[in-house]
């Protein structure tokens, strides 16, 4: 393919490969004149641009010569690292040599003779430069001259030997290509020589015996040191011969298919396997000299080519010199000459006259030779593909870190005996080796379970207070009593605090420490607990007689020290209260104690005036004092967490965080710590954003976890992110262990993080780990398409682990089996089908109010068991919302898609495999919280009418169907255990984010049972909704789990009681025997007492009790809960709330079979008593348990059971 | 640290040009010098020679996997001057689709993001680019793209599927308005972009930075991120690394990985965009990625699949 073409009459010189951008010098030939007679002489530098189509080469510069040229060449010598310059030698018709600096010739300089020297007497025709060595050069004239030039010395030439005898042009000289001494001439009647130039003598000569080869070229083989061709000029003979030295009596081969005499060959120093020839049969034939074959003949014009050079910096290049004045650049790739190429072309020929750099100024006629067709043909490119469009070497990635390569050995010259292995290498490529290792650990702490061991070592190898402190924090949420371990890393420790108190009260105050004799210990709480009892036993007097708290209490008291006092009724304060007094104006009396600033009179006397006057009163006094404790009171008083948290200076996070910690009830605690950690992060500053983390370890919200982290810590590299996914695993299983069902976090940021985070575990070949951080049932298109490659791409070994989401596979057919109909819009139904989109989501984009509901395919796993009956009865206005944030809340009507009783089975469908597991064991607490009231909840003893029956129903169910789709997807055989858990409404704002692990919507509503109705120390208002509930909207979904709920609620509605341990809530109403039968089989009945006690879940993996024991739990537990109905005053209830916790470790030792006899038979006698109501006896019973048994055993629970025995005696339940 | 997993023995009597594994890395394709591409199943370490496809009569240079949405569809391309599609049918391989409009060697082929379809773009040595795009029903649009690099184009490689101007996701059921580009790399020294607009193929930038043929390019997978990034490589032996920041995409400023002394032939991003596997005429592997502050370092040199890996370090980094 003809790509450059110039109007010349001259010898051409590419530039060396290394020469950027490429250029060919043209020097006026001597010997040929044009119809002008013009007889100047230049040398010329033209730039090819190959980026530039058009036919036309940029003129860089110009020199007029004195002489025409024999011969040109362009050579390294004097390059720079620039990849410019080199030195242009040109051989002239009177024997002169020149040596020019091109650079100066394009700068049109005038110093661009570097060199001249007439040694040379006649023309000189051969010109070559050592392809070692640039500063070499030779050169070849008539009378058998040939001198080897030295560049840096240019004047002084050597000779390679004695001149041959008998004198005669020297045609052609060249270097081995191999040998760099070596050098090789010929001359017209046929013979070479070659030269050593370390021995300064010619070492062979060749010729054959024709007679007939006149040498018109003559080149070493690229590749083989013995080997060189000569081309003939002669039309007898016009050959091409090869040979080789080591057998130099006749050649190696012989190339005919020229029909006339060869003028000028070139050897492709890119591939050896190319030759080219031109010759006076007007051809250009491509030779392989290995084969001898014709690979490729250039279209070329219809005159003789009298020189055709390949191009060192291209090779598919070539450039031609031909006698009707034409320098043409041919590629030998093939393609056909364009349009644009034949304008191209014309602009030339137009042109013409104000390029001539001759000057004449007259419009030649053409030359009377035949003009060059303009060729449209196509033409092939070389038959043999050219060694440099063969690609040896590749590397490519693929999926999962995979790099694929292979390499191909330079094969040896001969043929090799044996087969090439032709291999191809699949590696796995790691980059990351600490985030691997660190993740290996993450996975096999989360398959073990240890998640205590792993805390620890982080600990211990944490490499900053801050890192420590989080995982300190993260460490205590798999303890037992994790609040007053959080209490004491903030530094605040009970125990320590009891020693700083008794010292600063002087009391040598008693503990009732470990190590203590077992004796005297047992003396010593029964003391105690006969003065509780006494305590209680009056608290419970006085609720019964004034019923109103017990101030009675102090005055009971107070009046005996005292054998006479007198009554001031004078008209001073003293006398103004006691007249108040007496005629029981409380509230007069408490302002005038206040305004005399009688503060202690004044709360004691509102004590006795009612619940009202005394908030009133402590509002007042709180609202004058002003001191820096003040608040703390005032908060501790009116239970107002809140503003402790909003207004506290954050330095003072750590005692806000402990008074929550102390204080704050389970429902707020979440909230308030919240609260708390969003101020903190607001500060913006690393050490707050630290703080605030804490803040939301404490409160168990991975979401904000994530997100203050991800906003203050680089995640973006893959540690970064490992830091992040490990506190995140940790966090979330801790609130997993302790709520005993998977947790669905549903965060955009988080699904972000983990998604990344998987991405990067599949980029390190880690594909099966990287699929369990997967987020579940993700509609996004980016998790899906991950999800389906990690699936596929781990073979068989996934086959069966999880049916994957599929592409919505285009139907790419090559039979043609399309209907006429469908065939007019081919095109728009596949583009349609093009859509990206995630499977689901086609049915959507008909479809739009029912997006991925209805199309994705429920996994075969999922239609098992079936829900519980209670379940069936979601409405659908409920359940969707939940499902789907975007739907509307309240059932449509569906038109024509959906009549509502189909409809039903759905939500099982939707949520995939994990949303809706069978209802079975793992879910207990969401199938007994139905809005008719389980019979759990209805226990015999009576219970007091609940607030729940009076809730609409659909307030609760979307509570319920969420704690199913909180529930764990494990108790499905062989189904997948997703780390997330979460249906398809996870864009809506998580539940389980926005309430907190603390304050569970669906299995802690049990929580407000049996205790809830006769307790009100928190007003309704007090109990805050689930945080998010508030700021949704009516109409939004999400807003079902919290709003809706909260919102249909009576506002008579007395909110679920303030326990501080509502994991009790429902176990006490649970030991009823008949609850067996409501709880499913396995399920777990028991709660927790180890776990935070704020925790209303059970725990799957505890072991049963005993049956033999189970009526030890029965009874203590119906006694505890008839107390509790019993029981009055709040400091009784608090004792009852504390004792249903305290119970819980006798339970725990009791499912651990780790009782002694002694105190075995002790509780079961203890428990007839209190089944017959004798708690006289039983706390006798009670004593000798405790007298006779080693303290460590029992004094979790012991010191309880008597307070609880005593209360209920008192009580008389 | 890179690690072999599987060698696999492919019986190609000539030299290999191309081996690619498909989308999920469980099937690899070779081409070679003897006119054949071969599938292997290679799953679980496995090499099963799945199909043994005739047809080209030249060398194969490269063969490209569709995206399995379509089947299992691989196209090869050949010094025959002819790109075969090929297709799996009911577990035999067929010829789908010939195209023949080339007039030299097809050196590169390479399919669009699924999100355009099934599209292939394919290089060849006569200069210019074909754009052939399934229609349906055994229909194949041909668009071409002449004299995009004059002696020869010698890569393809598509940009990821991105919609300018917003990284949010366009409302489903609304045709997200993908703006089609590919770079390519050719015998006349440059890296050239292309963008199609109202259906025609239109030359968006132009990147001049080589000085010899661009053996070849590769656009970077998205990363999420608006920038842009290709990698080219030249027989100059210079790895240059192109990024544009601005979402109108004409603002491409390049950083020179390397200058290796031989030969650069093939550039491979990464599924994730973050290394760089480089192969040179040398025979050698390199991986390079790039540091936290920009800088691109080596962190491997593989030999015959096998290789250490280094962290970047700040030392490694000065040593460019």
């Amino acid at each position: 393919m003809r790509l450059k073409e110039i109007q010349r009459t001259a010898h051409q010189a590419w530039s060396p490969a290394g020469h950027h951008p490429i250029c060919l010098a043209l020097g006026t030939s001597a010997q040929q004149l044009d119809a002008s007679f013009n007889t100047t002489a230049a040398l010329e530098i033209f730039e090819t641009d190959f980026s530039d189509p058009c036919l036309d080469m940029q003129l860089k510069g110009s020199l007029p010569t004195a002489n025409r040229l024999h011969s040109i060449v362009w050579v390294n010598f004097g390059m720079g690292e620039d990849g410019i310059g080199g030195r242009l030698i040109g051989g002239s018709e009177n024997g002169t040599l020149t040596v020019y600096n091109p650079e100066e010739i394009m700068s049109s300089g005038a110093d661009a003779v570097v060199g001249q020297s007439d040694k040379h007497t006649g023309p000189v025709r051969a010109l070559d430069f050592n392809p070692f060595q640039s500063n070499l050069l030779a050169s070849g004239a008539n009378d058998s001259e040939i001198y080897i030039w030295d560049l840096n010395n240019f004047n002084s030439p050597m000779t390679p030997g004695a001149k041959t005898q008998p004198a005669e042009d020297v045609s052609v000289v060249s270097w081995n290509r191999q040998v760099q001494h070596i050098l090789a001439s010929a001359n017209p009647s046929g013979k070479a020589v070659v030269w050593d130039l370390r021995k300064n003598e010619p070492i062979i000569k060749i010729s054959d015996h024709s007679n007939r080869m006149h040498c018109s070229g003559m080149l070493w083989h690229p590749d083989v040191a013995t080997q060189l061709v000569l081309a003939s000029e002669d039309d007898r003979l016009p050959v091409i011969q090869m040979w080789d030295l080591r057998f130099a009596t006749s050649p190696l081969k012989v190339f005919e298919n020229h029909t006339r005499g060869i003028l000028s060959i070139s050897w492709s120093q890119a591939d050896s396997e190319l030759l080219l020839s031109s010759a006076k049969d007007n051809r250009i034939l491509c030779w392989n000299p290995n084969t001898g074959e014709v690979i490729y003949e250039l279209p070329t014009t219809n005159q003789w080519c009298f020189d055709v050079q390949w191009c060192p910096r291209n090779p598919a290049l070539l450039s031609t010199a031909s006698f009707d004045g034409r320098i043409t650049v041919y590629s030998v790739m093939g393609g056909s000459l364009k349009a644009q190429q034949q304008s191209a072309a014309d602009k030339i020929s137009s042109s013409f006259d104000t390029m001539d750099p001759f000057g004449t100024g007259q419009v030649l006629p053409p030359l009377q030779v035949p003009q060059p067709t303009m060729q449209d043909t196509i033409v092939p490119p070389l038959k043999k593909p050219p060694k440099w469009v063969r690609r040896p070497v590749g590397a490519s990635f693929a999926f999962g870190g995979k790099l694929i390569t292979f390499e191909n050995t330079k094969l040896p010259p001969a043929q090799s005996p044996q087969p090439v292995p032709r291999q191809v290498f699949m590696s796995q490529v790691t980059t990351e080796t600490e985030f691997l290792q660190r993740s290996r650990e993450l996975q096999a702490t989360l398959q073990a379970g240890s998640f205590n061991n792993y805390c620890q070592a982080k600990i211990q190898n944490a490499k900053s207070d801050a890192e420590q402190d989080i995982w300190k924090f993260l460490l205590v949420n798999f303890e037992d009593e994790a609040r007053i371990k959080f209490l004491r890393l903030l530094g605040f420790s009970k125990d320590e605090l009891e020693k700083k108190i008794s010292k600063c009260l002087g009391n040598n105050f008693q503990h009732n420490g470990h190590g203590v004799d077992a004796k005297d210990l047992a003396e010593k709480m029964q003391r105690l607990s006969t003065e509780r009892s006494d305590d209680s036993a009056a608290v419970g007097d006085a609720a019964r007689t004034s019923g109103s708290v017990s101030p009675a209490d102090f005055f009971s008291r107070t009046p005996k020290e005292n054998s006479n006092f007198q009554i001031p009724v004078s008209c001073d304060t003293d006398g103004l209260i006691s007249q108040a007094l007496l005629v029981g104006n409380f509230e007069g009396a408490v302002d005038l104690c206040l305004n005399d600033g009688r503060y202690a009179e004044a709360i004691l006397l509102s004590i006795s005036g009612g619940e009202e006057l005394l908030k009133k009163t402590q509002q007042k006094y709180l609202s004058k004092q002003k001191n820096s404790i003040s608040m703390l009171i005032s908060s501790v008083v009116t239970q107002n967490w809140r503003d402790i948290v909003q207004s506290c200076e954050l330095d003072n996070w750590k005692e806000a965080l402990a008074a929550l910690l102390t204080y704050a009830h389970p429902e707020d605690f979440a909230r308030l710590c919240d609260t708390l950690g969003g101020r903190l992060e607001c500060e913006g500053t690393e050490k707050r954003c630290l703080q605030a983390c804490l803040c939301y370890i404490c409160s168990g919200n991975v979401e904000k976890l994530v997100e203050c982290w991800a906003l203050h810590r680089d995640c973006s590299s893959p540690l970064g992110l490992e830091d992040l996914v490990e506190k995140v695993m940790m966090l979330r299983k801790s609130i997993e262990r302790l709520r005993n069902s998977e947790v669905a976090v549903q965060s955009p940021v988080l699904a972000e993080k983990l998604t990344c985070y998987a991405g990067i575990l599949a980029a390190e070949g880690s594909l099966s780990t990287a699929m369990t951080y997967l987020p579940e049932n993700s509609d996004q298109p980016g998790i899906t398409m991950l999800r389906d490659r990690l699936f596929h791409a781990q073979g068989e070994v996934a086959v069966g682990q999880q049916p994957p989401d599929s592409f919505n596979r285009v139907n790419v057919s090559t039979a043609k089996t399309a209907p006429a109909a469908q065939a007019p819009a081919p095109k728009a139904q596949i583009m349609s089908q093009y859509q990206p989109s995630a499977p689901s989501q086609v049915a959507a984009q008909s479809q739009p109010p029912m997006p991925s509901v209805f199309t994705r395919q429920a996994p075969p796993t999922n239609t098992g068991p079936g829900l519980p009956p209670s379940s069936h009865v979601l409405p659908p206005g409920a359940a969707r919302p939940a499902m789907r944030p975007s739907y509307p809340q309240h059932p449509a009507p569906a038109p024509g898609f959906l009549p509502p009783q189909p409809f039903q089975p759905h939500p099982m469908s939707m949520g995939g495999p994990s949303a809706f597991p069978p209802p079975g064991p793992s879910m207990p607490a969401a199938s007994l919280s139905g809005p008719p009231l389980p019979p759990s909840s209805s226990t015999p003893g009576g219970l007091p009418p609940m607030p729940s029956p009076g809730v609409p129903p659909t307030g609760f169910m979307p509570s319920t169907s969420l704690a199913a789709s909180f529930m764990p997807p494990s108790s499905q055989p062989g189904a997948p255990v997703p780390m997330y858990p979460g249906g398809p409404h996870n864009q809506g704002p998580a539940p389980t984010m926005t309430s907190g692990p603390y304050a569970p919507l669906g299995s802690g509503y049990p929580q407000g049972g049996p205790g809830a109705p006769a307790v009100k120390p928190y007003p309704g208002p007090a109990v805050a909704p689930p945080p998010t509930g508030a700021h949704e909207g009516w109409n939004d979904p999400p807003a079902v789990r919290g709003g809706p709920r909260k919102k249909k609620v009576p506002d008579n509605y007395t909110p679920p009681a303030p326990i501080t341990a509502p994991v009790m809530g429902f176990p006490v109403d649970a030991p009823q025997p008949h609850d067996h039968a409501q709880v499913p089989p396995g399920a777990p009945q028991e709660p927790s007492v180890k776990l935070l006690q704020q925790l209303p879940a059970e725990r799957v993996e505890q072991k049963e009790i005993p049956a033999e024991h189970m009526v030890l739990k029965s009874t203590f537990d119906s006694l505890v809960q008839r107390c509790q109905l019993a029981a009055g005053d709040p400091q009784t209830k608090r004792k009852l709330d504390d004792a249903a916790k305290r119970l819980g470790f006798l339970y725990d030792k009791l499912r651990e079979q780790s009782l002694s006899h002694n105190i075995l038979n002790g509780l079961h006698e203890i428990s007839r008593c209190v089944a017959s109501q004798n708690y006289q006896r039983g706390l006798e019973v009670h004593t000798q348990v405790v007298t006779s048994s080693n303290f460590s055993e029992i004094s979790a629970f012991m010191p309880i059971l008597k307070v609880v025995m005593t209360i209920a005696n008192k009580l008389g339940v | 640290m890179v690690s072999v997993i599987n060698t696999v023995d492919t019986s190609h009597e000539d030299m290999i040009h191309d081996a690619q594994m498909d989308y999920y890395g469980t099937r690899l394709a070779t081409c070679s010098s003897d006119r054949t591409v071969k599938i292997f199943d290679v799953r679980n370490g496995g090499q099963i020679l799945v199909a043994d496809l005739r047809g080209h009569e030249g060398p194969v240079w490269q063969v490209a996997w569709a995206h399995p949405m379509f089947g299992n569809i691989l196209a090869s391309c050949s010094y025959d001057r002819k790109v075969i599609v090929w297709k799996e049918e009911n577990g035999a391989w067929d010829k789908m689709y010939e195209y023949t409009g080339h007039e030299s060697s097809v050196n590169s082929v390479c399919w669009g993001p699924y999100d355009f379809g099934l599209i292939l773009a394919c290089g060849s040595s006569d200069g210019a680019i074909s754009l052939l795009t399934f229609t349906g029903d055994q229909q194949w649009d041909v668009k071409k793209i002449s004299n995009a690099h004059t002696i020869g184009c010698n890569a393809v490689s598509w940009a990821p599927a991105v919609v300018p101007g917003s990284l949010i996701d366009q409302p489903s059921g609304q045709k997200p308005n993908y703006v089609k580009r590919f770079v390519s790399g050719g015998c006349d020294n440059l890296v050239k972009l292309w963008k199609e607009e109202d259906g025609q193929w239109k030359e968006d930038q132009k990147l001049e930075a080589h000085s010899d043929w661009v053996r070849d390019v590769g656009w970077a997978p998205s990363i999420g991120l608006p920038t842009s990034t290709i990698a080219s490589c030249s027989q100059d032996g210079r790895v240059f690394i192109w990024t544009c920041d601005d979402p109108a995409g004409n603002t491409w400023t390049t950083k020179l990985l390397h200058k290796f002394n031989d030969v650069v032939w093939h550039v491979s991003w990464s599924i994730t965009g973050n290394i760089l596997a480089v192969s040179g005429g040398d025979n050698k592997v390199t991986l390079w990625k790039e540091s936290m502050d920009g800088q691109w370092a080596c962190i491997s040199d593989v030999s015959k699949g096998q290789g250490a890996v280094s962290t970047i370090t700040d030392t490694q980094q000065n040593e460019q």
